[in-house]
């Protein structure tokens, strides 16, 4: 069996920290390197660096990639950085200062499209990185973060230069964070986020092995990288010294380059596409034009105008209509939805639109991202990341609370702890969709499912300031805030 | 610069791996080179043509 393996993290900050657990202005998350250290102080996230990682980030300064777009904004930190102790093992030799991304996203959030087009950064980056003699030290998606739908590469500490002779180290941790997931899902229709949820080092090669078929070894690159490698593994798992000397005296960088290469054009070709029902949905909920469907826009809209929201979580986006909305009047709007085919096609529009305001993420609500690795704190559950200002819970209530069994009085609790202003509709129990999901079930079940009942609970919770029955008479809309504490 | 590899466990096999694939991939290379020169030489695949070329009067016969 393989050493475990390490890797950085996703370095960038939650608008609300935690202070449980971590310690003052520390990243929970950012400890596995030894050479580079992120914290926060006041508003601004900073990176310490050891004398190595000092050297390492001049090199990169140097060769001119820091002012590439895919990397995050990055300057060195002038004095007076409230110092902290225990950063690294040593003195800090430098500090850098970094950009902010508005909200956090792991890769088990992301769609298929999204975990290829951040392989393809990683590797891209890699590429010109070996040209100034350059590597990137590891290949975790866990260092590639959103803006919108653009992925931006937030690990400056993962470049360092080259060493006579090195192979590519991050070669493992790519084909089980990033590879196998992906071919996963494109050979498989295996959806990869509860894997990479599940492991916080992804899939290992004898694992992939186990999952394909005799057949699939005749696939491009999937002998080499999957069956091969799953082998060399088990043969050499106790020869680490003497694999590593022989390894240095014959590897070259031509050929770190050539296989660099050889896999971007593997992930390049992978692809995955949502069934055919998802893009018939996603087009007809684009083009609808009754009334009911005019009116909630115009309800959402009114709302989102208001005023200047900072984060708005839209759950249960589907195609992301009501989320464009809420960017009208936001600068962040997280985009959520339990199935992953309408966020993948959403995915692909904003990136076509070079879209930076709305990340869409896939997500069950029912069952969203818990604290996961090291102490529960290296990836944070969704709320932890940055608590919104406003939901938009819109043709949600009725999917939790029936087909998930969310007891109505505990998914208004829930929305009333997140302390945000709220937009959410009611189907009534009238309404062909709730009909539907009641179908089923045994008669008289979720007698909690009722108009009054919602209604009532909401209003303990929230002050609510406008409601809306639409034409149909099965949906109501509410405005609402949350009660002002005491 | 000292001689550790990083923090990063690369994996004995996975090294060796590299070096396989990225051999293999260099073989093919020179292969293909010389392939396309025996295919010259045999007259099988004409030389560019010069006209395409800017400079055709100076020839090009450098090979």
């Amino acid at each position: 069996m393989s050493g475990p393996d390490t890797h950085t993290s996703a370095e960038t900050r939650p608008p609300e920290p935690r202070s449980s657990g971590g310690s003052s202005g520390l990243e929970p998350g950012s400890f596995r390197d030894p050479e580079s250290r992120v914290f926060y102080a006041g508003d601004n996230v900073y990176r310490a660096l050891s004398p190595d990682g000092l050297a390492d980030f001049e090199a990169l300064a140097a060769s001119g990639l820091l002012d590439d777009e895919r990397v995050v904004r990055t300057e060195q930190a002038g004095d007076g950085i409230p110092a902290l102790d225990h950063l690294l093992v040593h003195e800090p030799a430098g500090i850098l200062r970094h950009e902010r991304i508005p909200f956090v996203s792991y890769p088990y959030e992301w769609t298929f499209s999204m975990l290829k087009d951040a392989a393809l950064v990683q590797l891209d980056l890699l590429l010109a990185a070996l040209e100034h003699d350059m590597v990137l030290k590891d290949s975790t998606p866990y260092n590639v973060q959103f803006k919108g739908a653009r992925p931006v590469f937030v690990d400056v500490g993962s470049f360092e230069r080259l060493r006579e002779g090195e192979p590519w180290v991050g070669y493992r941790q790519f084909c089980m964070l990033y590879l196998y997931p992906l071919l996963l899902q494109a050979l498989k229709e295996v959806p990869f986020q509860p894997w990479l949820r599940g492991s916080i080092d992804g899939i290992t090669p004898s694992q992939m092995r186990g999952l394909l078929s005799f057949r699939d070894r005749f696939r491009r690159g999937i002998f080499t990288n999957v069956f091969l490698h799953a082998r060399l593994e088990r043969r050499y798992a106790d020869r680490p010294g003497q694999v590593k000397e022989e390894v240095r005296r014959v590897f070259k960088k031509e050929l770190f380059v050539a296989n660099v290469r050889k896999m971007r054009r593997l992930v390049e070709r992978l692809d995955w596409n949502p069934p055919e029902g998802v893009w018939t949905a996603y087009g007809e909920r684009n083009t609808y034009t009754d009334d009911d469907a005019r009116r909630k826009d115009d309800f959402v809209r009114e709302v989102a105008r208001s005023r200047d929201w900072d984060l708005v979580w839209d759950i249960g986006c589907n195609n992301g209509r009501y989320s464009r909305i809420a960017a009208e009047g936001a600068k962040t709007v997280v985009a959520l939805d339990a199935d992953q085919g309408p966020v993948e096609l959403l995915y692909r529009d904003l990136r076509t639109e070079r879209d930076e305001r709305i990340v869409p993420l896939t997500m069950n609500l029912a069952d969203p991202s818990p604290g996961l690795g090291w102490r529960g704190l290296e990836r944070r559950s969704l709320p932890e990341r940055g608590k919104p200002e406003l939901v938009l819970a819109l043709a949600l209530v009725h999917h939790i609370s029936i087909s998930a069994n969310v007891p109505v009085r505990e998914l208004v609790d829930w929305f009333a702890s997140l302390g945000s202003a709220l937009v959410v509709e009611f189907p009534t129990r009238e309404d062909p969709m709730v009909k539907k999901l009641l179908a089923p079930k045994r008669e008289g079940l979720h007698p909690d499912y009722e108009l009054e009942f919602f209604e009532r609970r909401l209003r303990e919770a929230f002050d609510v300031e406008r409601s809306e029955r639409l034409e149909s008479g099965t949906r109501v809309l509410y405005f609402a805030r949350p009660k002002k504490a005491g | 610069m000292t001689t550790v590899l990083a923090y990063l466990d690369p994996g004995s096999g996975s090294m060796i791996l590299q070096i396989i694939a990225g051999g293999l991939a260099a073989v093919a290379v020179t292969a293909k080179l010389y392939w396309g020169r025996l295919l010259k030489f045999l007259r099988i695949r004409k030389e560019e043509p010069e006209a395409a070329k800017p400079e055709t009067a100076r020839g090009s016969d450098s090979g």
